[in-house]
Parts: C-alpha cells; sequence; structure tokens
C-alpha cells in the first residue's frame, strides 16, 4: 500500500498537473493560433468591455432569459460550480500537503463547512444525472461519455467525503481520491469540461459581436 | 515510639513514591500538543515508548536539539520541551507550522520507511 501510497501522491500528481496546465496552455495557444489564420475578425470584433458584460450575464442565475427560463437548473449549476472550485482548493488537507511539500500555505475553510460544500457537489452530480435520464430533449443529446464525465467528477469527491468521514476501507479510498482527482484533473483540457477555461472566451466573443457589432444584447 | 514514627515515615515515602512513579509512567497514548486548542481533527494515536521501541528510534529522531549553525546535537535530547515550543506557534494565527513539522516528523519517517500509518484517518482515526 505504501509503494502505491507514494507513486500517487508523487510522480501522479505531478503527471496530473503537468497535464492539466500544460493542456490549458496548448489549448488557448493552438485556439489563438487557429482563429487568427481561419476568422482573424474575432480579434477585430473582440471588445473588453463588451465581453465582461456578457460574461457576468451568464455567471450569475436569472441575469440572462436562459437562466430565468430554468429557475432550478440555474440554482444548481451556479452552487455546484462555486463549490467545485472553493472546497478543494480552501480545504485544510490540501492546504497542509501542499505546505509540507513546498512551505506555501493560505486561508482555509472550517472542515464542516467544507464537508457540506463538499455534499452539495454530489447533490448537484445527481440532480444532473436525474436531469440527463428523465428530460427528454437532454437525454437525447446524452451519449455514454457523458455519464462518463460526470462520474469522473463526483468521483473525487465521493471519495474525499468517504476518507473524512472515515468509512470502511478509507485508507484505499484515500488513494482511490488522489488517483480520481489526478483524472479529472489530466482531462479537463481535452474533454468538454475545458469550458472551465474556454468559456470565458466563447461567451466573451459573443458578447463582443452582439454588444459591439450588432449592437444587441446575448443574454 | 521512634520506631512507629520512622515506620510510618517510611511507609509514607514508598507509598508516594509508587504513587509519582505510577504517574510518570503513564503511557502516552496520543499525540497532544497544547498549542492546539481546538482540535480539528480527531487526536492522533501515539503509544510512546511501544511505537519507538517497534521502530526503534533514538529519542533526539524527534526531542533533538541543534546547534547554533543548525547541525543536530547527537547525544542531546529536548524531550522535557514540546514540539511547539520551537516550531512556530506563536500570536493568535493558527500555528500551520507547526501541523507542518509534526507531518514532516511522523508522516514524512512512515512514508520513506513505507512502514506506518500515511492517510489522514489511519492517524486522526476516530475512537471506534
Ligand atoms: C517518534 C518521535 C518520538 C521519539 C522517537 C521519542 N519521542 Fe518522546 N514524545 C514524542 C511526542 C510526539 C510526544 C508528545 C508531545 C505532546 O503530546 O505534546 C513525546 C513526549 C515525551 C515526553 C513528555 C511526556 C509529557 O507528558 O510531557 C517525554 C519525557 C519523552 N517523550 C521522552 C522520550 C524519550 C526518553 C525518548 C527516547 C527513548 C523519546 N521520548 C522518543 C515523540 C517522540
Ligand atoms: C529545542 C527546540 C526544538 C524542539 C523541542 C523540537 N524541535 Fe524540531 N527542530 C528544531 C530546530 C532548531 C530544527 C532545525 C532548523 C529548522 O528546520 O527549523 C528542527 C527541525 C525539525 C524538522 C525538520 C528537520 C527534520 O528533522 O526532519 C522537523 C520535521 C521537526 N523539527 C519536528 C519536530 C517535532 C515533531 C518535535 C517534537 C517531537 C520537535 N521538532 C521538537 C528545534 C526543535
Ligand atoms: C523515524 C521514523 C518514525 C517517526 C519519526 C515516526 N514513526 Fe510512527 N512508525 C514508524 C515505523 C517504522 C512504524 C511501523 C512499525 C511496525 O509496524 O513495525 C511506525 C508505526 C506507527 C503507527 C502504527 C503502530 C501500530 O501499532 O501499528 C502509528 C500510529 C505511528 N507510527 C504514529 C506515529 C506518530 C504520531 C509519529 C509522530 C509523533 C510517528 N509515528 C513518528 C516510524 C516512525
Ligand atoms: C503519521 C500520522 C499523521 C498523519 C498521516 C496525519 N497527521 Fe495530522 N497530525 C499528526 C500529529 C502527531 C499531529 C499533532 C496533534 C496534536 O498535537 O494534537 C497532527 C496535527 C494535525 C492537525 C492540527 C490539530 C487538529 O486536530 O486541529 C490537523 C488539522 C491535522 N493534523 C490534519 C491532518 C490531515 C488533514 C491529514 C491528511 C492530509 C493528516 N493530518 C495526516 C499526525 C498525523
Amino acid at each position: 500500500m505504501h509503494a502505491i501510497y507514494n507513486f500517487v501522491s508523487g510522480p501522479l500528481a505531478w503527471v496530473a498537473f503537468i497535464l492539466f496546465f500544460g493542456g490549458i496552455l496548448y489549448q488557448l495557444i493552438s485556439r489563438a493560433i487557429m482563429a487568427k489564420k481561419k476568422d482573424a475578425f474575432i480579434y477585430e470584433y473582440w471588445s473588453f468591455y463588451h465581453a465582461f458584460r456578457s460574461i457576468l450575464h451568464w455567471i450569475f442565475p436569472f441575469a440572462s432569459t436562459n437562466s430565468r427560463n430554468r429557475p432550478v437548473l440555474s440554482v444548481v449549476t451556479f452552487i455546484f460550480h462555486i463549490c467545485i472550485f472553493v472546497a478543494p482548493i480552501f480545504l485544510f488537507a490540501h492546504i497542509t500537503l501542499i505546505n509540507e511539500a513546498f512551505n506555501v500555505s493560505w486561508w482555509f475553510l472550517p472542515d464542516g463547512v467544507a464537508d457540506i460544500m463538499t455534499l452539495l457537489v454530489i447533490g448537484a452530480c445527481i440532480f444532473f444525472l436525474i436531469r440527463r435520464l428523465t428530460q427528454p430533449d437532454v437525454k437525447f443529446l446524452s451519449n455514454a461519455w457523458d455519464y462518463v464525465l460526470l462520474a469522473l467528477v463526483a468521483a473525487p469527491f465521493v471519495t474525499g467525503y468517504w476518507a473524512y468521514h472515515q468509512w470502511p476501507g478509507n485508507q484505499l479510498v484515500t488513494i482511490l481520491h488522489m488517483l480520481s482527482a489526478e483524472i479529472l484533473l489530466a482531462i479537463i483540457p481535452f474533454t468538454k469540461l475545458n469550458h472551465m477555461f474556454l468559456f470565458f472566451f466563447t461567451r466573451g466573443y459573443m458578447g463582443s459581436e452582439f454588444g459591439a457589432v450588432r449592437f444587441a444584447r446575448d443574454w | 515510639m521512634r520506631k512507629n514514627i520512622l515506620f510510618i515515615g517510611v511507609l509514607l515515602g514508598v507509598l508516594s513514591l509508587a504513587a509519582f512513579s505510577a504517574y510518570s509512567q503513564e503511557d502516552i497514548e496520543f499525540v497532544e500538543d497544547s498549542a492546539f486548542t481546538d482540535n480539528m481533527r480527531p487526536l492522533p494515536a501515539f503509544k510512546h515508548d511501544e511505537h519507538n521501541e517497534m521502530a526503534g528510534l533514538e529519542c533526539n529522531e524527534c526531542h533533538h536539539v541543534y546547534d547554533d549553525d543548525g547541525n543536530l546535537v547527537e547525544d542531546e535530547s529536548s524531550e522535557d520541551q514540546e514540539c511547539s515550543e520551537c516550531h512556530g506557534a506563536e500570536g493568535d494565527e493558527y500555528p500551520m507550522e507547526l501541523v507542518r513539522r509534526y507531518h514532516l516528523n511522523c508522516r514524512g519517517c512512515h512514508l520513506s520507511e513505507k512502514a506506518g500509518p500515511v492517510a489522514c484517518g489511519e492517524c486522526h482515526a476516530k475512537a471506534p
């Protein structure tokens, strides 16, 4: 078990973070070059004011028509996205591990709050699953990979919750927790989860074209 | 009469010695540094004497003393001090540095020796 633990918490963590950050850089740079070649007008139309205006309207619940039409989904996705970022980054256990390795640390959440946020993420994933299975249009558009992706997103949170509460097998589950999070980080740039960083560019461009060129709103 | 007083005196002495040594031999079962006032996790189990015998550790592996140049002083021990007295637990800020030292000391050795607990829940185990 120690050999696996060492491997998963050491070399594999490096690989995951390199793929994550390297993948983000690669995607951004390659897309920027492609746009320059094929759609140079993207650069001409781009307007920071209109981009941010549109991004803000699409980020907050009820600030766009689309969001007002789906109130429950809007609230769930908003909470989900906040928790999925804040809980891991401000979790004591993660910060102390980073502090032990690199001697840097920052503010952390009380464990109880992180625990609730984890439950909210798991609850949201169940909601997304049920939505995919039951809502005809979404069901029609879903393929097997969508379900796998959803499971990959949920896995680090389920295993983290499991390990924290020390349910049976928590040593093995701690290893699975690190492993599943590493898989998730590594695939984010190369799957549709890359909306994590591409959202700001797609939305920003839409906002620019609609706002600065067509003088219309896009929310 | 004098004999009786002597006897009682000796008896009292033996009793208090027994009581004292029973007290001082009270085995350490957990690490409970006084710098952590509001523990977030269950106390880590640590059967001091048993652990150190089993792992064959010198006292100053943990209760170390360093000279001014930062070199370990071989045959001195700081067993009369808590780790927190030397490792960053001043002021009102959370003693992150102290947690770091404990983890590097305990977990660090377990990782490199490939023996002993390494996952959070193995050391900070809830009482069954
Ligand atoms: C693996 C690390 C380690 C080793 C090796 C070790 N100790 Fe300790 N010792 C500790 C810790 C941790 C504590 C508890 C600190 C606390 O709870 O504040 C402690 C506490 C003590 C205390 C204080 C008890 C008290 O109630 O204040 C004494 C005395 C002590 N150790 C003596 C020794 C002696 C003698 C040896 C060598 C035979 C030794 N230790 C080896 C880690 C170690
Ligand atoms: C008398 C003061 C003193 C006490 C008590 C003390 N340390 Fe240290 N410790 C030092 C000094 C000095 C260093 C070397 C300089 C540095 O790293 O800050 C050091 C280094 C360390 C290191 C890094 C080097 C190494 O050995 O791996 C760790 C980890 C550590 N101490 C843990 C502990 C733990 C755990 C305890 C309690 C069992 C403890 N210390 C008690 C003074 C002390
Ligand atoms: C220098 C090495 C070293 C240090 C420092 C050390 N340990 Fe260990 N520890 C070991 C080894 C080796 C074992 C495994 C012994 C065995 O199973 O034979 C072990 C086992 C354990 C176990 C399991 C005991 C059992 O009954 O199975 C616990 C709990 C533990 N250590 C806690 C601690 C804590 C807490 C600290 C810090 C205060 C600490 N250790 C510091 C080497 C170390
Ligand atoms: C090898 C044993 C060991 C492992 C593994 C370990 N710890 Fe600790 N931890 C300790 C010891 C010893 C202390 C000092 C406890 C004390 O004095 O109360 C400590 C202190 C702490 C403290 C400060 C005291 C408290 O309860 O508020 C926190 C928080 C903590 N650890 C969290 C973690 C987390 C999170 C992990 C997993 C990433 C972890 N620990 C893994 C041994 C361990």
